[in-house]
């Protein structure tokens, strides 16, 4: 009854608007009151200061700057020109400039949002001059920059690593195969777009130039090489790889003579700022989580989801469903760190491997950020390029229906994701 | 009014600084840590105050966002419901986290009398009083940074402007405009 009344009284609460880390906080005090009393309230201070100094997720501000520091160093130009010597020759050329820049852009990225305005608003309106529509630019940009959150680093999987008490390595590593499978499921629909609407094709391929595009971008290509290297060799943590992205960012913008003391201050504040939000929420998770514990909510909910079937498959549909679902009104981080935690010990004793699982959810809510009303990516994209959101959406069905694809060959083919990571850890 | 515009663009100057003051530093602290260790040397207090920085940055970072109306909401219910029965939900929700946050600095206040006297495992000259008066002093700026927001929220909710959208127009706009002649195959 009282599990009820706090479920009524989050979603009702979130429904005006609270901001949700309030809401899943006030939630956890309605908790405590009825549970322990008044002079349990002490507890408000020691959650919220406990749950915002975990170690693990140092890493979100350090690739949140790292990926500012980027942005505002001109490395999107280098990508764009490198990516469209390498296959702007194909027939709906910018459709594919589009969909690697993205790949290689997620290497460094933070926010959804902030790269896709960046990087939209470039090729969209280049898209537009060439005769893609309005609608088929803005959903092509949505659709490859939510696969992007598959591919490390990602705040996302952060998250859902500390949530789930996780590797965070692991999973970069699982994100790899399934994010190199859907770029080239949305390449093969933009070309099936471009041959139906005779869309051009960019210069013909061309050695020299793919050279002089290659070098001039190689500075860049320090960042993933650290990233992915340095984690992936053993050598350094998520967290440690995060700081050397913020040297190799700092290094990159140095050699491209595009640090400035103006950028800098901007990238520490946007950074710091979206940690703040996303910490807030994790903060607020522990405040909740304390009270769900001790009721007993996880184990009872595993318990009478494994009482109708411990069919590994059931189970990972039903939690499909769900995520889907969620994803219509919450953004990633806030679905992840409500979430996640409560499913966890289902997850476990049906034997579903918490990196497997990881991916399926981060690849979900990816999903999630194309579905109105609550869809930050798509509505971005629709910005840059003018469109109307429902016009972009009949569109972008079909990029969205590869994304499901991959997302459920993922979920029922678990070495898809899975053979790196035996390969590189187990 | 005017003077309320004023007090908020002091308030968001010096949490700027003192946002980028954290970052600055928890970035030199992280970095350093990971050179040393690579060569081999570790710091005892690097997880300790590194923790503790992320609190310090989740909390002034979130005092800002406040004034910037930049935490993760869900506004479309909201906005949908009729104008009465909006403006009512509004001040319902603005009370529930404004209560919330004086519950957390009263309770930031008591384990701070009760922290009287201890210190940093790692660091034995901090008082732990210091690092945990984050909380009583966060909650206490994050109801300011509220209060003073709440009017240009209150207005946009009344014409039911969507603060998300509006943002994120602001973000595409000053995108398009730094990209703008800009033609692939050139670096600006």
């Amino acid at each position: 009854m009282l599990m009820l009344f706090i479920f009524v009284a989050l979603v009702a609460l979130i429904c005006i608007n609270v901001p949700i880390a309030v809401a899943l906080a006030m939630a956890g005090v309605i908790g405590l009151l009825a549970t322990e009393g008044v002079n349990s309230l002490a507890a408000i201070a020691l959650d919220m200061y406990g749950g915002a100094t975990k170690f693990s997720l140092i890493a979100i501000p350090m690739f949140v700057l790292a990926g500012a520091i980027m942005n505002a160093g001109g490395i999107t130009d280098r990508l764009i020109n490198f990516v469209a010597a390498l296959i702007g020759f194909v027939r709906g050329g910018l459709a594919m400039v589009n969909i690697g820049v993205s790949l290689f852009f997620a290497e460094i990225s933070g926010s959804a949002v902030a790269d896709v305005a960046a990087m939209g608003s470039i090729l969209i309106p280049q898209m537009k001059k060439r005769g893609y529509s309005g609608a088929l630019s803005a959903a092509v940009t949505s659709s490859s920059a939510s696969l992007a959150i598959i591919i490390p680093p990602s705040i996302p999987m952060i998250l859902y690593a500390a949530s789930a008490n996780t590797s965070v390595e692991q999973l970069f590593v699982a994100g790899l195969v399934p994010g190199v499978l859907g770029a080239g499921g949305l390449m093969g629909v933009a070309y099936w777009f471009a041959r139906r609407y005779d869309l051009p094709t960019e210069d013909a391929f061309n050695i020299p130039r793919l050279k002089t595009t290659f070098v001039e971008a190689l500075p860049a290509f320090t960042l993933p090489v650290v990233i992915l290297g340095g984690i992936f060799g053993g050598f350094v943590t998520a967290t440690e790889a995060a700081g050397l992205a913020v040297i190799a960012a700092l290094v990159v913008s140095a050699w491209y003579r595009k640090v400035d003391l103006k950028h800098l201050r901007r990238a520490m504040l946007d950074g710091g700022m979206q940690t703040a939000v996303v910490m807030l929420l994790v903060a607020a998770s522990v405040l909740m989580g304390g009270f769900l514990t001790r009721a007993q909510i996880p184990q009872q909910l595993a318990e009478g989801i494994l009482s109708i079937t411990s069919q590994q498959w059931a189970i990972l549909l039903i939690l499909n469903v769900f995520f889907l679902v969620i994803g219509f009104f919450l953004h990633s981080a806030a679905a992840i760190i409500l979430v996640v935690p409560i499913v966890i010990p289902l997850i476990q004793q049906a034997g579903i491997d918490p990196v497997h699982f990881g991916l399926v959810v981060t690849l979900n809510l990816a999903i999630g950020q194309q579905t109105p009303p609550v869809a930050s990516v798509l509505i971005t994209s629709c910005a840059v390029a003018r469109a109307n959101i429902w016009e972009v959406s009949k569109v972008n069905v079909y990029f969205v229906a590869v994304l499901v694809a991959v997302l459920m060959l993922c979920t029922y083919v678990p070495s898809v994701p899975l053979f790196l990571v035996e390969y590189f850890y187990r | 009014m005017q003077s309320l515009n004023r007090i908020s663009a002091v308030m968001a100057l010096l949490l700027e600084w003192i946002m980028v003051a954290l970052m600055v530093a928890l970035t030199v602290v992280v970095i350093v840590a990971v050179l040393a260790r690579l060569l081999g040397e570790s710091f005892s207090w690097y997880d300790e105050v590194a923790a503790i920085m992320l609190a310090w940055i989740t909390y002034y970072g979130s005092a800002l966002a406040a004034l910037k109306r930049r935490h993760i909401g869900f506004d479309t219910v909201l906005l949908a419901l009729p104008p009465r029965a909006r403006m009512a939900a509004l001040l319902f929700a603005e009370a529930v986290v404004l209560t919330f946050f004086a519950l957390m600095a009263w309770a930031g206040f008591q384990v701070l009398a009760i922290l009287e006297g201890s210190y940093l495992v790692s660091l034995t000259w901090v008082p732990v009083q210091f690092t945990q008066s984050v909380i009583p002093i966060g909650a206490l700026l994050f109801i300011l940074g509220q209060l003073l927001s709440l009017p240009d929220y209150w207005s946009k909710t009344a014409r039911g402007i969507s603060l998300e959208h509006a943002e994120i127009e602001e973000e595409v706009d000053t995108e398009m405009s730094r990209s703008a002649g800009h033609v692939i195959g050139e670096v600006r």
